[in-house]
């Protein structure tokens, strides 16, 4: 579909959404609460059009369209919601919520089990099972990640008050949980710089000659507001203190 | 009143908790096939949630322009936002991509959605960073070993706390990122799995509550 005049309308448009958002590190002002609230629209608009697509057309218009009416069922539960809005009906809609609560708590006992319970209890003894094939380094390797593991649960076991032994176990605990707390940190600082330098990327494909040098207008256009803006903010104070 | 009103909703939690339960641990095809079909339904019944969101979005701002409250010109933007996606996903029926090339739907994502959500998480890496120099006060042993677990990850993952490693630690024929790999697959994990496991066992015992009816407060006021 888009020609190279629509590509060019969206290298301009995301040029200056993207600068209108980086200016709030200068400071507020409207052209990033344009921007942030254009953004909260489409973020509903494209959930929308998720919902409507992926979901309703397929799952339940379809269905009735060839007579399969068992889809009704849910389609009155999810109806049942909307009435939250009428305060004097609006208990209906805990028929839709008690539905969504029962099937999200069947599902989450055996989930819970598996993957975050079981599953990591026996990550953390399997390797012991291989002891005559383990190198030096990998034992050591599974003895601290095992005594890592019960130290970490000595400090969130409360039943027991935090005292000699049971102390120094939690104490233990806590450094690694610092261990892990410092590496999701270091994570999600990386993963945020790899997006900042992709809208680095994206700014400098959009400052090219074919783009009409999108990036380096709207960038001296918001220098421009920011150095007027402050300039008559300036000179609106000094009349009032005058006036004072 | 009080049986539609309180008992019945109450039966479907325990009702559909209890069956969604058992199916998970018995394998036969009808099993199969109810937690499909439930599955299905959770799909239809989360899409009207969702409805139900946007409309209370929707109204909420709908008041701030009756009201011309503080900023309400703002807030035609969200009803911009929302078109500038929703119009064009009509005309492309949902679909992103029409063989090789973009649908409108595909061109509003790549020029409109995409640069505002990307552009959002990337200015938080900015106050990630000033708030971690604000509050990072290395007072005692464990802070300065989040502190180090963090740092060795930062710079383990970029070329110039690499080249820093090589200047100093070169001679020990051990490479940063062997360090970072460490970090993340033994002592952090450790951390991660104590977690995982109080997690676990505490969404067991609320789900338990919440089929039994003890935990009911979702239902409201009566």
């Amino acid at each position: 579909m888009p020609d190279t005049t629509l590509l060019i309308a969206g290298a301009w448009i995301s040029a200056g959404l993207t600068i209108f958002l980086f200016s709030f590190l200068y400071k507020d002002n409207p052209f990033f609460k344009i921007a942030e609230h254009l953004y909260l629209g489409a973020g509903m608009g494209w959930w929308f059009q998720v919902y409507l697509f992926d979901v309703l057309k397929p799952k339940v218009w379809l269905p009735l369209m060839n007579h399969d009416w068992l889809v009704i069922i849910p389609a009155l539960l999810g109806l049942s919601l909307i009435t939250q809005f009428i305060p004097k009906i609006s208990w209906v809609s805990r028929y839709g919520f008690t539905f969504l609560m029962g099937y999200g708590s069947g599902l989450a006992i055996p989930a819970g089990l598996a993957t975050d319970f079981i599953n990591q209890i026996g990550g953390t003894i399997q390797p012991f099972a291989n002891l005559t094939g383990m190198s030096a380094f990998t034992f050591f390797n599974s003895v601290l990640m095992a005594v890592g593991v019960i130290c970490v649960l000595v400090y969130f076991f409360f039943s027991l008050e935090h005292t000699g032994v049971i102390k120094k176990a939690s104490n233990v605990g806590i450094y690694f949980l610092m261990i892990y707390f410092g590496a999701a940190f270091g994570n999600t600082v990386m993963a945020r710089f790899s997006l900042l330098y992709g809208r680095f990327d994206k700014l400098y494909a959009f400052s090219s000659r074919e783009n009409f040098y999108a990036t380096q207008i709207i960038l001296i256009g918001m220098v421009i507001y920011f150095i007027l803006h402050g300039f008559f903010a300036g000179k609106k104070t000094a009349s009032g203190e005058e006036a004072a | 009143m009080k049986l539609i009103k309180k008992y019945i909703p109450l039966a479907i939690v325990f009702v559909f908790g209890i069956l969604t339960l058992l199916t998970y641990y018995v394998p036969h095809k009808h099993s199969v096939n109810f937690l499909e079909a439930m599955n299905k339904w959770e799909n239809i019944v989360s899409a009207f949630a969702f409805f139900l969101g946007l409309i209370s979005l929707f109204y909420s701002h709908y008041a701030k322009i009756s009201r011309k409250a503080d900023g309400w010109g703002y807030s035609i933007f969200v009803y911009i936002g929302f078109l500038a996606i929703a119009v064009p996903a009509y005309v492309s029926h949902g679909k992103n991509m029409n063989g090789s090339s973009l649908t409108w739907l595909g061109w509003a994502f790549q020029y409109i959605y995409n640069p505002l959500s990307a552009t959002m998480f990337a200015v938080l890496a900015f106050y990630i960073v000033s708030t971690a120099y604000k509050s990072f006060r290395i007072k005692s042993l464990q802070a300065f070993v989040l502190f180090v677990a963090a740092m060795v990850l930062i710079l383990g993952n970029v070329p110039l706390g690499q080249m820093i490693w090589e200047k100093l630690f070169g001679w020990t024929s051990c490479a940063i990122s062997d360090i970072v790999d460490w970090i993340l697959h033994v002592p952090a994990v450790a951390g991660k799995r104590g977690i995982m496991i109080g997690i676990a066992i505490g969404a067991v015992v609320t789900a338990l509550k919440i089929i039994f009816g003890i935990e009911r407060q979702y239902l409201g006021k009566d």
